[in-house]
This record gives structure tokens, sequence and C-alpha cells, in this order.
């Protein structure tokens, strides 16, 4: 097979999603060049320009790291066509008219060139019927390619090809989406809304539906449909204020008229409170009002019975707390649907329609259960899909309470439940996920870019690959792949959040052992967070013994299991994604080298406990500072260090994997991996390179010149500034200057020459010194208490 | 207690406009804008010999990198003066450049010289950082509580006079505005247009499409600053700059800048035998230290004593060149010692004008200078603001 390269991208329609799509591409280092129309005055390129400085204040940021945007070049369809030709793939983005679409693609097909891809954004119009605005020569390479909002954040793409479009481009296309950007890919079919937004809307209409016929407040029901029930914090209603309720309205609407047959038709309408608000112009977060709004600090709600909006509180009942934190599905499916109590039933209710819903309408609009289960967690941050959620709650008994349901004329329609229902146990096993069009299990893509994922995203039932253990303890596990490499150890930390307590730090230390035995290098992976930092549990309980001399023992047993990894005689490689904080940070600053997911999130936050790092992270930016100082004309230490300093002192989170380069935390030779489920596989890779390479530890340097007290003394001046201001608090200051005495070398004469061993021993003293304050004994057990950092 | 012999005069004064920071002079390095400054100053007195020239002292707040290594003689040099002039850099900060004209009028005062450039320069964009290109601040400042206030930043100092002095976040932006509005109508009227001698600019840019380096030449001859469209509703949305809940935004302080200026000092037996008609009499100057945390009153000591030694009252003055380092401050001095606001800053003040730190007391001088003949007045003034907590004041009596 040849290789699939994509030299450079076109984005058609420089809105919110064409503008972060073409922002996604710059984030996995793809050139990218965002159309719009010409503006009508000044620089003809303004509109795309606008677009493209508008993702800078774009939060959460579509950016990986702000200089992103220089790499989105701005083009419009008067000057610039002629740019087409040099892309092989081009997504089509603008507003959701079939007529402009149609004028588009007439306007461009003369550019294309023969062998590219052509691809519609839509999110509701036919990708058959949107293919017969190309000349027929193109249509083969036309499909649709559906991204969610945000796009550098949802998992999900729907792919959805035409009847004309070759199964090749698709496979290429779905590799390049999976591996490039990042993706989780979804095959849908040529149906309205396709299948998250098809499930997903439905799955709000039903919300909204059930939350008027049991009474219940809006933001009660945020309460009950968000976390409580494995769905994001925005639950239902925060979500569509989000989202637009307009943008809402016009979805709902596209199922209305493009549904007419659908046994849930007659709810495919925006309900009257939804358009009045609409018709007042309260669209939600845009024109900060909607369904909740903001009034100073306090959120209020729109009350429908009182017509006004007040005070939101959304209260769970004991009975349904309890209910949902059964742990066993079939009980808590039983006792929701057995409960009086309105919350309870209300959820029942939801769940029962979206079940009903799947099952009837699998055969239309999905390839199989799986889709809908990955589409509904890719798509709309559910922890688990429908079908899962079904299965797991026993899929007979279920499926007869629904049937029950439809029969009492509870649920929301009278469809009866499909046959194959009643037929099987399940839809997912481990040989494949139910189709209903072909009445089978259907197994997961052969595409060879899935063997990349050594572990995927499995859903109920589906096996994973079994590891072989090396040796293991309470904290770590050291084990290996045989089929991928048997003499590459994975390292991975068990605790819970993989805080770092003292299980884990003498686990790494041997485990490092074992492997410089019997291993040709070791990967440090393991599911995200990569890292939470170190157990504070532990610490607060050395603490409340007032045993300061094990305190002290226990800091210099972390910065042992820092200096084993950097020091092994085989390479250690940190697989990193999700937080990566504290001590989790200095680990991967020790390693050989990092392989990084775009999504981590990778800082030094020692300082919201009232600590500084010590585990070798401010020894770590104190050598790299003399290095770099060295290599520029002047020697300065200084210039190096003032950066980290802030990071530090403000306790400054990488909002990217990428970002953590520019703060520091990783190196220009790290790799960043866009889709984290590659990250085992890449670091796997990497090791095994480095030790084919030859691979050996550098010696720990020696005359490392540092900044001294010079150095201190101009952080102190920065912190005795925004002391004075009231930006910080005198702990703040103390916490901050005892960071820049570490970072600096200590109290010592600036140029003095220092080894790494003394800069471990003046972080290790100021770290145990700040524990002996009252502050940040209490700023530790505020952690502990609520999880989160306390201003003291 | 003056043991002076003779008057000093001025009789040539002039600046560059004066640029905002990475504005039209953001690559322009502050030695050639000092050159253009001598240049400049020299070609207004047609007919005084260079060689006679005695010396040459410019004013730098941070005299390092570009202008760094005696920035004072690559000036002289880069003017195209004869190489038998010397050259030295002096540094007060924020007055240095008043501070140099001070200096060369005291050698003509005191028979040393007869002719003398003072001028001042700097650039604010091609330093790295407020403080200069490196930090390296004395940990002495942090073992005592006498010495703390050494290591605050000016807006911080600003906020203590604020608080101290009571100066209210809307009289600041009120402050602030109507330096904008005054600069703006003195640039409409073209009241500076004596003082400034327009500097051609040249800058070698990459042109990314042709791969060739394209020379991108303009002239540079108004005040970049000032803005029409400075408004209170505008003021009132910044956030406070250096304190959490501070009064003192980017809005009611100075702007950061780049500029030089250069004044030519004579004694009479020059202005005689070269017939040159003197524009001011240099009156007097003194500086005061005052506390480091509250800088900005500066002034309030050094105005009286810079009165006293030239023998006037404060209501003698007709002109009043208050550097407004911050709004916060030069309200306070000006509440303090009651100064006439008519008469303060009537061209508007630096938060419009912009403060190219030592290089602002030349330029002030030219401006007052040229101002009291412009509208036939008698007494001026340029005072301001020193960091570590100095003031500076600068009397010239107008030669109408």
């Amino acid at each position: 097979m040849s290789n699939f390269i994509v030299k450079k991208v076109a984005v058609l329609g420089a809105g919110v999603m064409g503008a972060q799509i073409a922002a996604h591409l710059a984030n996995a280092e793809v050139p990218v060049v965002l159309f719009d129309l010409p503006a009508k005055e000044g620089d003809p390129n303004g509109i795309v320009k606008k677009a493209i400085d508008g993702l800078k204040k774009l939060e959460p940021s579509p950016l990986a790291t702000k200089d992103r945007v220089a790499y989105i070049d701005a083009a419009n369809y008067e000057q610039h066509l002629e740019q087409l030709k040099g892309c092989d793939l081009i997504i089509e983005a603008i507003a959701e008219k079939m007529e402009w679409k149609d004028d588009l693609y007439r306007k461009i097909s003369p550019f294309i060139a023969p062998d590219a891809i052509i691809a519609s954004n839509t999110s509701g119009l036919s990708i058959n019927r949107l293919a017969e605005g190309l000349p027929a020569s193109l249509r083969p390479n036309f499909c649709g390619i559906h991204f969610f909002n945000p796009p550098r954040y949802m998992h999900l793409v729907e792919l959805i090809a035409t009847r004309d479009t070759k199964p090749e481009l698709l496979d290429n296309l779905e590799s390049w989406l999976v591996s490039r950007l990042g993706k989780g890919i979804v095959r849908a079919l040529d149906t309205p809304n396709f299948v998250a937004n098809r499930v997903g809307v439905f799955s709000i209409l039903a919300v909204m539906h059930h939350t008027q016929q049991f009474g219940l407040g809006f933001d009660e029901v945020d309460a009950l449909t968000g976390p409580l029930i494995g769905r994001p914090k925005s639950a239902t209603y925060r979500t569509a204020d989000v989202v637009g309720l307009d943008t809402m309205a016009h979805v709902i609407k596209t199922m209305q008229d493009t549904l007419p047959n659908d046994p849930w038709h007659q709810y495919y309408a925006a309900p009257a409170w939804l358009s009045a608000l609409i018709g007042k112009g309260a669209l939600g977060q845009k024109t900060k009002c909607g369904i909740f709004r903001k009034d100073g600090k306090a959120i209020k709600v729109l009350d429908l019975k009182a017509q006004d909006y007040r005070d939101s509180a959304g209260d769970v009942d004991a009975e349904v707390l309890a209910i949902l934190k059964n742990k066993n599905p079939a009980e808590k499916f039983a006792q929701l649907r057995a409960s009086g109590h309105p919350q309870a039933q209300f959820l029942w209710a939801i769940f029962r329609d979206i079940f009903h819903y799947v099952a009837v309408h699998l055969e239309g609009i999905a390839h199989n259960a799986r889709d809908v289960d990955f589409a509904m967690r890719w798509g709309f941050g559910w922890s688990q899909g429908p079908f899962e959620t079904w299965q797991a709650a026993g899929w007979q008994a279920i499926a007869e309470a629904v049937r029950d349901d439809i029969a009492a004329g509870k649920a929301m329609s009278a469809a009866p439940l499909p046959a194959w229902v009643f037929a099987r146990d399940g839809v997912h096993a481990a040989e494949g996920s139910y189709s209903a069009s072909a009445n089978k299990l259907q197994p997961r893509s052969t595409l060879p870019v899935y063997q990349r994922q050594i572990f995927p995203e499995r859903v109920l039932g589906e096996k994973s690959v079994p590891g072989e253990t090396i040796w293991e303890n309470a904290g770590v596990r050291l084990w290996k792949l045989p089929q991928v490499d048997n003499e590459i150890g994975i390292l991975s930390f068990t605790t819970k959040m993989h805080a770092l307590g003292r299980d884990v730090i003498v686990g790494v230390q041997e485990a490092i052992a074992r492997a410089e035995k019997e291993l040709k290098g070791v990967v440090v992976w393991h599911e995200a967070p990569f890292a939470v930092g170190a157990n504070l549990k532990e610490v607060a309980e050395g603490l409340a013994a007032g045993k300061f001399d094990l305190l002290d023992e226990y800091v210099g047993e972390f910065q042992k299991a820092s200096m084993t990894f950097k020091y092994a005689k085989v390479p250690v490689v940190a697989a990193v994604q999700g937080m990566a904080l504290g001590g989790g940070c200095e680990f991967l600053m020790h390693a050989a080298k990092r392989v990084i997911a775009l999504e981590s999130y990778i800082g030094l936050v020692e300082a919201g406990v009232g600590l500084i790092p010590a585990g070798g992270g401010c020894k770590e930016f104190a050598i790299r500072a003399a290095q770099n100082a060295t290599k520029t004309g002047g020697g300065d230490v200084f210039e190096f260090i003032q950066p980290v300093f802030m990071t530090i002192a403000m306790a400054n989170v990488s909002k990217s994997g990428a970002q953590a380069k520019e703060l520091g935390f990783a190196l220009d030779t790290d790799k960043i991996v866009l889709n984290a489920n590659e990250l085992l596989y890449v670091a796997i890779r990497e090791a095994r390179a480095l030790a084919e390479a030859g691979y050996y530890p550098k010696l720990s340097p020696r005359g490392v010149k540092v900044a001294g007290r010079t150095g201190i003394a101009n952080c102190e001046m920065m912190l005795a500034n925004m002391k004075e201001g009231g930006m910080i608090s005198a702990h703040d200051y103390q916490v901050a200057k005892a960071a820049a005495t570490a970072l600096c070398g200590g109290d010592v004469e600036t140029g003095a020459l220092v080894d790494e061993a003394w800069l471990l021993t003046v972080e290790r003293k100021l770290f145990v010194e700040l524990l002996k304050t009252e502050k940040t004994q209490q700023r530790i057990q505020h952690m502990l208490e609520t999880g989160k950092p306390l201003r003291n | 207690m003056s043991k002076q012999i003779q008057d000093a005069y001025i009789v040539a004064a002039t600046r560059l406009p004066v640029a905002k920071r990475k504005g039209m002079f953001g690559h322009v390095r502050p030695d050639d804008m000092l050159a253009h400054a001598i240049k400049s100053v020299m070609a207004q007195a047609p007919g005084l010999d260079p060689a006679l020239v005695d010396d040459v002292i410019v004013g730098c707040a941070m005299p390092e990198a570009e202008q760094g290594m005696n920035v004072a003689r690559i000036g002289v040099l880069l003017a195209g003066l004869p190489n038998t002039v010397p050259g030295y850099t002096i540094n007060r900060f924020c007055s240095s450049g008043v501070q140099a004209v001070a200096d060369a009028a005291a050698r003509i005062r005191l028979g040393e010289a007869d002719v003398m450039i003072a001028a001042g320069t700097e650039t604010m964009s091609l330093m790295n950082q407020m403080m200069g290109n490196k930090i390296a601040i004395n940990p002495a400042f942090f073992e005592s509580d006498e010495n703390y206030a050494i290591a605050f930043g000016m807006g911080l100092t600003a906020e203590k006079v604020a608080e101290k002095w009571q100066v209210s976040r809307e009289d600041q932006d009120a402050f602030a505005v109507a330096s904008h509005q005054k600069a703006c109508a003195a640039i409409r009227a073209g009241h500076f247009k004596a003082e400034i001698s327009p500097f051609a600019v040249k800058a070698h840019v990459p042109d990314l499409k042709t791969g060739e380096v394209k020379v991108k030449e303009y002239l540079a001859d108004t005040d970049e600053g000032p803005r029409p469209d400075s408004a209170l509703d505008k003021l009132a949305k910044l956030k406070p700059v250096f304190a959490a809940r501070g009064s003192v935004t980017a809005g009611n302080s100075s702007q950061m800048s780049d500029g030089a200026g250069a004044v030519l000092v004579v004694s009479e037996k020059i202005l005689k035998q070269f017939n040159l008609k003197p524009l001011a009499r240099f009156a007097g100057y003194s500086v005061a230290g005052v506390p480091p945390e509250v800088m900005g009153i500066g002034p309030i000591e050094a105005i009286p004593r810079a009165l006293k030694q030239a023998g006037l009252r404060q209501q003698d003055l007709d002109w009043i060149e208050l550097n407004e380092a911050f709004a916060a401050q030069a309200l306070a001095v000006m509440r303090t010692l009651e100064l006439d606001p008519a008469k303060v800053n009537p061209l508007g003040g630096a938060i419009a004008l912009g403060h190219p730190l030592g290089a602002t007391g030349a330029i002030r001088t030219a401006t007052v200078v040229h101002g009291l003949q412009r509208t036939k007045q008698r007494y001026g003034m340029v005072t301001m603001c020193i960091g570590t907590g100095m003031g500076a004041a600068g009397i010239f009596e107008a030669i109408l």
C-alpha cells in the first residue's frame, strides 16, 4: 500500500467550526489554508483574518500553543482559488444552506486536484444530495466529515460515504484522522443528523419532555443529568445555553422536516417555552441570558411556573442519590423504576426512552451498536453509550421493562421494540457488536492504523490484550507485552489517580533496578492521568505525627526515584496523557525522553499547597538554566531562571502537551502524539529505538553555574511588588522565595559552581522548612478536605 | 552661596518626535536618534564653529546595550562633530535630560566652558525589560526594612502616593483624558513645530514574498502617543496593573516611549561673538531626595528648592512642565504645592506625549523654552519625579 500523504488542507468557511478545524490542523503541524468570502471593505482577507484572530480569545483554547495561529494561511474565494490546486484535502464548513454549498462547489470544482478529497462538515444536509453539486468526475472523492464542537477537544468525527465514494478514500481519510488528528471515527449512514446528533438531540428532547411531565426545574434536571449519570457537568440545559438555543431549535427543526415518518416525530419540535425564549432574544450564553442567567456572581434559572428567573439550586433528593450511588447497574435501574420519587421516575423515563429509541433506530442509522455507543461517548461526552448502559443493567430485564412501559402507554412512542432485542442477551460481545441491518456481530475495523492502539477504547464485553507481569507492589506494576516487544518493560502506577505515595516511590526504584537487569528499556505508561502529584495524605500523616525527620527522608526517597529514571542504564520513556502535576511532572522531566499526548496538562503546582518542587524539579531547571547560559554569549543564568520561576510561583499548568515544551517541562526533541490511544505504541518504539541506538545515561553534571543570591533578589523584587500590590499573601511570598532559592542554587554567590547533589539538598531542605510552617500545613489540609487550593 | 561668574543661555533646543514603544522608532537605535538631535541643534546656531563645543553631556536612564558604551561620545562622532569634541553620559533616571542641561549650564556659569551641548536619548523599544537588559538586584534590599522600598516598581510607588495623598481613580482618569486633549490640540495648532526636528527613518525589512530586503522609509515629524479618542468611559474600563485593588492603570500612567532631544548652552561671550539670539537664560536647578516608596512626590521637595535658588516665587512661574510619570503623583504634587493647573503642561504631558525616561528632561526643556517664546511668557520650569525617590526641577527665563 502506498503512503497516504496530506500535504496541505483547505478549510472553506471561517465560521466557528471552520476556524477551529483549521486551528486543530495547525496543532497537528498540518499546513492549512482557511478560506472565506472576500471582505467588502479593506483587506480582502479581512473576514478570515478576524476569525483567525478570534481563535486566540476562545476558551478552552482551540490552539495547542498561541503561536499556532501564524500557521493558518488566510485566503478568499475571489483571489486565491488557485491555491486549492495544491491541497489534497478540502473541508467545506460553510453555513448549512444547500444552495450556498451548491454555488461554492460549482465555483471551486475547476481548481480541485483530480485526487484531492472533498469533504463536507455538514451536520444536517444529505451527503448524497451535496455530491450532486460536484461534477461527476469528482463525486468519488467526496464524503461527509462531521467534526464536533469544539473540534480540538471532541474526539468524534463521523465519516459519511455517498453512493459513489471510493472505499479506499474513506479508509485513507479515517486512518489519517485517527493518527494525525487524534480523532475517533464513526462511519455513519447518510441519514438526517447522522448518529451522534440524531441520538443526542432526541435525548435532549426526551429530557425536555420528561422535565415537564414530572414537573421538575431546569436546575434540578441538570443536577440529575450531569456527572451523576456519567454525562458532562454542563448536563442538559446548560449545554443548550452553551450551544445556543437558536442553534438547538434549528437542529430540532431539521429533524422535524426530514424525518416525517419517525415514530417520535411529534416530539421533534421546540417546546413552547424554548420558542418563547428565542423570541425574546434570550439565546443562551452568547446573549448572556437563556435558560440560565448570570446575575453578578449568582446563577439564576428560568422558572416556568413563575415565568421569571430564580436562584439556581438543583438539589438531588437523598433517596435518589443513594440509588445512583449503587454500583450494581441492574439494581440501580430496577430501583429507579420502582421508586415513587419524581426524580427517580424522571431518570428511568429518560433512559427508557433513549433505550427504546436506539433499539428501534439502530438498523436505520448505524452500522452497529458499538458505533452508537462511541458516537455518544465521543460526541456528547457520555461516559457510556446507551447500548452498553442497557447491557450492563441486564439486557433482557431492561428490554422487558421497556416493553411493559410501551404497553402501559408510559413510553414516548408506541412503536414496538424490534424482535432482535428479545432474541439476544446483549449487543456487545468479544467477537464484535450487533449490527441490526446485517443481523450479526460486526468486529472492529481492521484498518492498520488501529494496530497502533494497543489498548483502544473498549465497549462492554470486549477483551483487552493481556500483559505479562514482571514485578509489582502496591503502587506500581512492571510488566510487558511480549507480542509487541518482549524486551521493553511497561511501568504503570496502580494507585488512585496515580498519586505518588511511598509504594510508588519505592516501587519505581525497584522496578528500574529489575529492568536494568532483564530489559532493554522501560516505558512509564498508564491511562490518564499520568499522575496528580505526591500523595498528600501520607505527607499529612507525617505532619500530624510531627515526624519531620521522616518527611525529610520521604522527600529524599522521592528524589532518588526521579534520579533512578534519569540515570537508569536503560532508556526510560515517559508516555504522558492528562494531568501530570507536581511529582508527576518531576518524574517525567527525569525520563530519557517523553512521548506526550496533545491533551496533557503538565505543571509544578506545589505552590498551591504551600510547597516547592523538591523531587528534582527545581534542580532540573537550575541545571538546564546553567547549560543554556553556557550556550549564550553572556552566560547569564538568571535569564533562564526568570520564566521558570514565574511558572512555578504561579503554579502554571500547560494547556496542552505542546505548551509543556514552551514552559520547559518537555524538550523540543520530545514527541507530541495527537491520539492518546497511540501513546503506548509510540513510546515502546521510542524506547526500542533509544536502546538500539546504544543508549547510555549522561554523567551527573558538575560545575553547574547558579544564579545565586542576586538571582534570588531578582525574584524577590517581583514578589515584593506583588505582595505590596496585594496580589499575593505573605505566605505566597515565602513559598515563592523558597522556589527562587532552589532554582538559584541556594543562598550562595551568583556564579557559584555546584553539583547535582547540592541542588537536591537545597530543594529538599527548603521543602521541609515549608512543611514546618502553619500556613503550608493549613493548605495541605484544605486540599485534602476540599480538593481545592487555599489562599492564605 | 552662588559662585556663578556668568549666565548660561540656551540658544537652541530641539527634539525628535516622541514615538510609542515598539512604534515608529521601534527598531531605531538611540545613538542614531542622539546624533540627529545633536546635528539638528547645531544647525540652529549657524555660524557657530562646532569645534568650539567644550563638551557634550547626555542623559540616559538605562545606559547599556544600544545606548551603552558612553552613548554621548558615540552620538558626537555619529553627528559629525569634530573628533576633538568630547562627550559623557550621565544617569539620574527620569531627570537625566534636565540634569544634563543643568550640568552644562553649571560649567558655563563657573566659567569653565563657553559652549556646551546637553542632550538626552532613550529607547525603551530595544530594552528587553523595563529595568534594562539584565536585572541584578542587590539582596540587601530584602535584608532590612529600610531598604525594602528600593525594590518597588514605579507603578507600585504611584499606588502608594494615590493612597497617601488620596488621589481617586476618577481624578487620575480625568487628568489623563485632559493630557490627551491638550496634546492633540497642540499638535493640531502646530505648537510643537518649532521644537521638533523631523527624523527620516529607514527600516530594513524582509519581504518574505519576494525574498528581497525592502527598505521602508518614512519621515517622523509628529508625536505618536496622543490619542484623540481618549475618553473617561474607556479609561474607566482598564484594570489596575500594579495592585489588586489599586487605581493606577496603563491609561493614567505615562507611556513607554523612544525619543531624544538636545539643547545648546553658551556663555554671554559666545552670544556676542557669534551674534546668537538666546531663547532663554538658565535660572536654576535643584534636586531632592524623598522616600523611595513614594518617589512620585519628588517635585514637592525639588520645586521650592529650585525656586529659592533662582530667587523666584512660585507665582512667578508662567509655564510648568511637570512630567506625568503617573496621574496620581502629578496630582499629588499639584495639590500639595497648589500649582495652578492652567500653567501645568499646557500642551499635555507624558501620559499623552510619552516618557522616554532619560531623554524626557532634554525634550521638555525644548518644549518650555519654545513655548515661552511663542506665548511671550517669562519663567518656565521642567520638573519630574525620579525612581528610587528623588525630584528635580530646572527653571528657565525666556529672553524675549
